[in-house]
This record gives structure tokens, sequence and C-alpha cells, in this order.
């Protein structure tokens, strides 16, 4: 037995069920869709996501307890903190992983409150003491603020950032491959992004979880990754499509081209997940959310370069082709 | 084969001479690693200042330098961040607060004469035109009575601008205020000449050398706002740094195993070229240097994956190539120059996310981006060239005769080669140097 494309082995047939892997696509895509939609209706900010102090502007002070921190306390805390006139304080108890080191701190009490421009000492003060007065163990781990003017600088900054990369990739690819290509890679790249862009809005509305600017770079990087996944297919079937487009058809070789890689892609994947894994595990608590991101990514970017772009590059292909026929005729 | 050994022993050398510079050198840590506090101040326009010009900035630089270090802790820095804005970096700091009041108060000490109504009682304070700016030195002493006091040592301009106003309002009480706040308001026994002044009042140790420190360090030439700030406490920070070293070991360690479990023997090697990697992509770091951050090792961790995926993507090509049949020698060939292409594109396009980061992202982001292109670009080192020369001399040439070796069953391989080849890539991939 020869292992060529015109007799790969078979093991998906991407070409073939195209339309059941797209309707799976979108079925991945609607819950995380619905949950911006909702977002958008239900926040005061009407973001599609609950966004952080990094971009809106606002304070964050974090102590470390050695007590677990019941859910009545917590609303204790806010309305104590209420009653000295902390504004919206949101309050988050955040369990760091287990560890035997004698430094490792146990419960971290996260409260975010609003930037004071004038009397930031004091209301960290106010806070610290109605803190103290309950946990007198409790020590101040980190205090972010950031001011709401470099808050929105911060945020449009981001969103150059991310259009500028998604730009600078699709020049890149029309460069190396057919423009084609790129914009069915953009598309795939695109529905990757919305994908984790989704679950995090979900995350929002379910546990309060807020993005950041560490987020925007994660989306990035899962960006890069994403499109490293498609070039790998696509580069296969710009080879294939080099040595075998007279003998076999252009479905065959997309399916021969994803079969071929499919190992690849899947230990690829498989070794940056276990990486991400470890440092979901068994990382800092302060970089969770940021592997979290990544690990979305990486699954469904490995995805979409398997059942999405091929996909759309054989979809493409038929339409034109049969855009040809039409003109014939 | 030659070439190939000299080739072998290159990379040996670079190998220690990476090790050797990761020993000598310490490699930075970042604020978030450390604990410490980043603040980011903002310059502000007042009804004075219209415009702020590159000269405040510098003073404001001084002026905070000054105030920083009068904190008394070592590697701080102060460096301007666009038209306006300061980065100020403390590390260690113990108590943030201090750091925070420190930096966002101007520190202005201004001189009042009284405003007289006809019966000569004091109505009102206006400006002298003496200030801060006249001080040549500020200290704390005490008094005979053993109270607190600020003596203030004024320079020839001040000293003359004093005379002038204890010689007018003799008799009469003057204020000072700091910060537009009243701290003494002293009646004047006698015209002054010396240059010199004592503040007596309700001073604490803290609070009069507090004053000192900031009078020593020079009022801001412009009001500053303090609009961002980070402060991480040591213990978060070792903390995270335990934390990261560990997931990184672990990560690093599992890819290892994984490898050697699914390619074998070219696993083995990849893991070779893996801490080849690490061991260069850290010298690189401590060279440049790179400060590390928590963001930073991620980019670090991350860079391994993609090293670990270039050599997947080889070794499943030659894989590919041994099951249709070629020999050892053209596969694994082969399989490095195919794979290239992919590798290639991939790289380049994260190269490209990681240039806009840099240029673009905040400074948690740049750190992210620096680290991740490193090792993007080192990967494309080692996983090419590392990799294919110990494979080549691992396996020579000929025919694969235990195929378990590759992972692969003897069923799986072909007698004679079948895939289509142009003469070109014949030559390319059949040839030894």
């Amino acid at each position: 037995m020869s292992y060529s494309v015109l007799n790969t082995k078979k093991i998906i047939d991407v070409v073939k069920y195209r339309w059941v892997w797209l309707t799976l696509s979108f079925i991945l895509l609607l819950p995380g869709f619905i949950a911006m939609i909702w977002s958008m209706k239900v926040y005061p900010t009407h973001s599609p996501l609950l966004v952080g102090i990094d971009f809106t502007g606002g304070t964050i002070i974090q102590y470390s307890l050695n007590e677990d921190v019941s859910t009545q306390k917590i609303g204790e805390i806010r309305t104590k903190l209420l009653a000295k006139d902390i504004e919206n304080p949101v309050i988050q108890v955040l369990k760091p992983v287990a560890s035997d080191s004698e430094s490792a701190i146990k419960n971290i009490l996260s409260i975010r409150t609003q930037f004071s421009e004038t009397g930031q000492n004091e209301s960290i003060d106010k806070v610290s003491e109605i803190i103290t007065a309950d946990y007198p163990d409790a020590q101040i781990v980190q205090v972010s603020s950031v001011g709401p003017v470099l808050g929105k600088q911060l945020f449009v900054n981001s969103m150059i950032a991310v259009a500028l990369a998604l730009l600078g990739i699709v020049i890149y690819l029309t460069l190396r491959f057919h423009l084609e290509f790129a914009l069915v890679a953009f598309f795939a790249l695109f529905h990757d992004v919305l994908f984790v862009i989704g679950v995090f809005s979900i995350l929002g509305l379910l546990y309060g979880v807020h993005i950041d600017s560490l987020f925007v770079t994660a989306i990035l990087t899962v960006l890069g990754f994403s499109v490293h996944d498609t070039i790998v297919v696509f580069d296969r079937i710009r080879e294939n499509l080099k040595f075998y487009s007279k003998k076999a058809s252009y479905d065959d070789i997309v399916n021969a081209s994803v079969n071929q890689t499919l190992a690849r892609s899947i230990n690829t994947s498989l070794t940056t997940l276990i990486t991400l894994g470890a440092l979901y595990f068994f990382g800092g608590v302060t970089t969770k959310d940021f592997v979290l991101v990544m690990i979305l990514g990486i699954a469904i970017g490995t995805y979409s370069s398997i059942f999405f772009a091929s996909t759309l590059v054989a979809l493409w292909n038929d339409i034109s082709i049969a855009k040809k026929a039409k003109a014939v005729n | 084969m030659k070439n190939k050994i000299i080739m072998f022993w290159a990379i040996v050398i670079l190998t220690i001479i990476s090790i050797a510079i990761i020993k000598i050198k310490p490699i930075p840590l970042g604020l978030d690693l450390v604990g410490g506090s980043r603040i980011v101040l903002e310059a502000q326009t007042t009804e004075n200042i219209s415009k702020i010009t590159q000269d405040m900035m510098d003073g404001l630089k001084t002026a905070l330098e000054n105030r920083v270090n009068a904190l008394g802790v070592s590697e701080t820095m102060v460096q301007q961040m666009g038209d306006r804005r300061l980065l100020i970096e403390i590390p260690n700091v113990s108590d943030p607060k201090l750091a925070r009041e420190f930096l966002g108060e101007t520190a202005e000490l201004e001189f009042k004469k009284p405003i007289l109504d006809e019966n000569g009682n004091t109505v009102g304070w206006e400006s002298s035109g003496l200030s801060g700016e006249d001080l040549s030195k500020a200290a704390v002493g005490t008094d005979s009575a053993g109270r607190w006091l600020i003596t203030l040592e004024f320079n020839n301009k001040g000293a003359a601008k004093f005379a002038k106003l204890t010689r007018e309002f003799k008799g009469y009480p003057i204020a000072i205020y700091f910060n537009g706040e009243s701290i003494s308001e002293p009646v004047v026994q006698q015209e002054i000449t010396a240059g010199h002044a004592q503040i007596t009042g309700d001073f604490t140790h803290d609070g009069a050398k507090k004053i000192v420190d900031f009078l020593n360090a020079g009022a801001l030439p412009v009001p500053a706002k303090i609009i961002e700030e980070n402060t991480v406490g040591p213990t978060l920070g070792a903390d995270s740094l335990d934390k990261s070293k560990f997931a990184g070991i672990v990560g690093l360690g599992a890819v290892m195993l994984f490898m050697v479990f699914w390619y074998r023997v070219p696993g083995l090697i990849a893991d070779i070229a893996l801490i080849i990697y690490s061991l260069i992509v850290f010298a690189i770091f401590k060279m440049i240097p790179v400060t590390l951050t928590l963001a930073g090792i991620a980019g670090f961790i991350l860079s391994i994956g993609m090293a670990v995926d270039a050599n997947i993507l080889i070794f499943e090509r030659t894989k590919e190539e041994l099951k249709s049949g070629r020999t050892l020698f053209t596969a694994i060939n082969a399989g490095f120059d195919r794979a290239f292409t992919s590798i290639f594109d991939s790289n380049m396009s994260t190269i490209i996310t990681c240039a806009i980061l840099y240029f673009l992202g905040s400074n948690i982001v740049k750190g992210f981006a620096l680290t991740l292109a490193i090792g993007v670009m080192v990967s494309m080192f080692s996983a090419i060239t590392v990799t294919k020369n110990f494979m080549h001399l691992m396996f020579g040439t000929g025919q694969l005769k235990h195929p378990a070796l590759f992972g692969l069953k003897e069923s799986d391989i072909n007698e004679a080669y079948e895939a289509t080849e142009t003469k070109r890539e014949k030559a390319k991939f059949g040839v030894l140097d």
C-alpha cells in the first residue's frame, strides 16, 4: 500500500460531512454568542464581556488570609464597606493552588472598587480597617489601580493591537499563499476568537470573571497559535496541489492533506496543552485566567484548522467552480 | 560527514557558553516576582501651567528620583513614558502607602506674609515670594526642651528674601505653608540675615522627617497625579515565582516524556535539543538582559510548546517518508526540508504578532512578547539545526533496520519508494554532503 494523496487513510472526511462540521462550529459558538448579546443588554457598560479595571479604571486590593471566607461573610463585608462610602465594592475569594511550602498563601480576598483621584490612600486605609477588624492576620498582597483615562487608552491600544495583528497575519498569508487561503485563515481566526470571547462572556455572567490586558495578550497568542495550525494544513494542501492536482480532485486533496497532518495537529496541541495544563494547575493564581484563555484558544484552534478552515477551503473551491460553470453556460 | 561532526562540536561549545553565562549573570526579576510597587504618574496642567514641556518633565523626573532615593531602597527606577508620564518602579518596598504618599504630593513650601487691617491685626495671608525653591537644605533638629523642629538653610537669594521679609514684618506673625496647609505661624522677633530659620510646630519625629525629605528632594515643578499603581507584596511574589518554576518543570518534564513515548529515539533527540534550547534562551535572556516577569515566564513556556511543535512536524513527516519507502537518510532530510515551510510560515506569523504586541502593548505585554519572540527564533535553530545534526549522527545512512526506533511497525513500511518526486528533490534529499 502506498502512502500518497490517492489513498491516504481517511480518518476524517472533512469534505463529505462539511455541513455537519459547519453546524458543529455553529453549535459551539452559539452559547457564547447568546451570552455576549445578553451581556450587552444587562451590563451598564453595554459590553459583551465583563471588563476589568485595566480598561475601565478602578482599584483592586488583595489580602492574604489563613482562613476560609463564607458567602455570608462576604455579604457582611460588603455591607460594612458600603457603610464606609466605598463605592460599588466587588468582593471575591481566590483560591491559590495548595502547596506545602510555608510561604504559600491559603486564600486571597480581593476587593474591587472605584478609582479615587484624590483619596486613594484614605480609601485603601478604610478597606484595610474593615478587613483587619474581622481578620487580624490579613495582609495586603497586591494593590492595583488604574485611572479611568488611562484605562480607556489601554483599551483602545489593545483593540488596535488585535486589529493590526490580524491584518499582519492576513497580509503575510496573502504573500505566502493565495488571498483566498488568507481570507479563510482570517475566518478561522475569527471563529476561534469568537469562541474564546464567548466562553469568557459566559464565565463573566456566571462567575464574574473580568477581562484585563493579559486577556488581550492571551487572545493575540491564540491568534498566533491558531494560524500556526491552519498554516500547517494549508501548507500541505499547497504541496499536494503541486504534485497531484492532475491526478486527484480538489476535495480529495483537501481531505488527504487534513488526514496527513492530523497526527501532527493533535500531537502539537497536546504538548502545548500539557505545558499550559501544568501552568494552570500548578502556576500562580495571577496567571490562571490568562492560561485558561490559551487552553481554550488552542483547543478550538486545532478544531478549526481541521474542521473549519479546510472545510471552507473546499467549499470556496466548489463555489468558484460552480460560478465558472455558470459563466460558461 | 565531516561537516556534521564540526557542527556537533559547535553545538556543544554553544551549550557550554550558555551554561557559563547562566552561571555568571543573575537574571533580573520583575516586580510581580520579587514584590514592589510600580507607579505611573501623570503631570497635570493647572491654571498657571497650560502646557507640559520637556523641561518640566525633566524637573519632575529629578525631583521624583530624589524622593524615591530618600526611601532608601536600591534598584529603583524612574523613567519617562510618552509626553507627560513617568513610570516609577520601587522593588522590595515595605510600605506601599509611604511610596504612594511620597510621590503624589507636590511638596510646596511657602512663606506667607500677613494681610493687616488698619489696627495692625492679621486678617489673612498672602504670598511673600519666598518658597521651597529658595532653600539649600532642610534638617530635623530639636530645641532645648527636646521638641522636634525643622531647621532651614536658605540659599543667597532666599537669605535676602528672608531678611527683607523679617525686616518688614518685625513684631508681626508670618505663616509657613506646606502643601497649602499652615504648619506654623511664628511671630518675627528680629530681622534675620544669616539665612537660617527654624520651624517649630507640633511635630512628631516622623512628621518632621517627612517634610524634611520632601523639602530636600525639591518640590515638583508641576503637580503630578498617580494614574496607575500596581503593588505586589513580597509573599505573593515569592509564591508566584515558586509556583511558576514548579509548573515550568512539570510542563517540560511531561512534554519530554510524551515525545519519547510517541517518537522513541527521535523523541529523545528532540528532548536533548529542547534542553539545549532552554539553556540558549536563558543565556540570551541574561545577556540582553530581559527582566523576567510572570507574563514573561508564560511566554517562555509557550515557546517551549512551539519548539516542540517544529520537531513534531519534522518527525511526523519523516515517519511518512519512511512509510512510503524512502531510505533513512533521505527520509530524515525530506522530513526536515518539507516541514520547514510550515515551521517558517507559522513562526513568522507568531513573530509578527509579537512585534505588534511589543510596540503597542503595555509593559506586562511587552515582556511576554519579547520572551516569546526570542524563544521562537531560537527554536528555529534548535529544532532544525540541532535535531537534524543529532539525527544524522545517530542514524547515519542506509536502511532503517529497526522501525520500532521511530515508533513504527514493520508492516507500516513499504518496500520501494512510491511517492512522486521531482529530479531536483532526489538530488536534494539523497546526496551525502
